[in-house]
């Protein structure tokens, strides 16, 4: 090694290895989708305790509760893919507009879960003769218990990102995202979608396979 | 990196971005409905659903996530 060589190596040794902005980027990137993976494993045992708890039945559930519950998780995904769309063309105000929409989308799912399906008020009524508020108690053997845990995960995670979209929206308004400077957009967004694509496994888990009993 | 453009740049690579997001969009809320009425059959296929969540995951892994971008060399935004 020759002696410019071994300072040059010393001298990184020094400092650390300093990354370009695409190198963290992609960092960033591998990170986080590691941190996905790993949170696979929590998600993957809740729909194992619900296939071996459950087998081939499922509580009666309201239907139409579920697919709205699911469009409105599908649109605020939208919304969100536009924002991070909006913003890596440089459009600010459009990526702030529509991670709001997102935001808001995301709220109408977590209270809809809350009132609706947990029904946490305890209240009861009828659209079109059909019982829109849900029975199922925590307590109700292991549909409750598995029911519960499956949508109280889930909503954690929905509230969590929520409060994410309102930081990227705020920050947003303090225009600190450009076309070339949006990881803090990109991560967010990456979370929401993630969030989305276990509620594609779990709606039809919860809703769909099985007998109601 | 620190280029803060807040102007709308209408391109014609954002016009395909948006596109591409509303026919995944489209796409997903099909599958959706599909899903809806092979589920409230009188005996809905478990597979069926499983596949049919496999696709949607997938469209959104890939379009809405960018997965590929993992093993991509590219400038940011």
């Amino acid at each position: 090694m020759s002696a410019s060589a071994i300072e040059e190596h010393h001298s990184g040794q020094q400092h650390g290895v300093e990354l370009s902005p695409e190198q963290q980027v992609k960092a960033n990137r591998f990170g986080l989708w590691l941190f996905f993976i790993s949170e696979i494993f929590l998600f993957a045992a809740l729909l194992v305790a619900r296939f071996f708890l459950w087998g081939d039945t499922r509580p009666e559930l309201n239907q139409v509760v579920g697919l709205i519950a699911t469009t409105i998780l599908l649109v605020s995904s939208f919304f969100v893919y536009r924002g991070e769309t909006a913003i890596e063309h440089g459009d600010n105000k459009r990526f702030m507009n529509n991670f709001l929409w997102a935001a808001i989308f995301g709220s109408l799912f977590f209270v809809g879960v809350v009132v609706l399906e947990w029904n946490v008020f305890g209240l009861s009524g009828e659209i079109a003769g059909v019982e829109i508020f849900g029975h199922l108690k925590p307590t109700d053997g292991v549909f409750g218990g598995v029911f519960y845990a499956m949508t109280g995960i889930h909503a954690l995670h929905v509230l969590s990102g929520i409060f994410l979209l309102l930081v990227a929206w705020y920050n947003g308004r303090k225009n600190r995202f450009s076309a070339d400077d949006n990881w803090g957009v990109e991560g967010i967004a990456l979370y929401w979608h993630y969030v989305d694509v276990v509620w594609v496994f779990f709606y039809p888990a919860l809703y769909l396979i099985g007998r109601a009993v | 990196m620190n280029d803060k453009t807040n102007e709308p740049t209408v391109t014609a690579g954002y016009k395909r971005d948006w596109r591409t997001g509303w026919i995944v969009f489209a796409g997903l809320m099909l599958l959706t409905l599909v899903e809806y009425f092979a589920g409230t059959l009188p005996n809905p296929s478990a597979v069926l659903l499983i596949i049919l969540g496999l696709i949607k995951a997938a469209l959104i892994v890939y379009f809405f996530m960018h997965v590929y971008r993992l093993w991509r060399e590219e400038k940011h935004g």
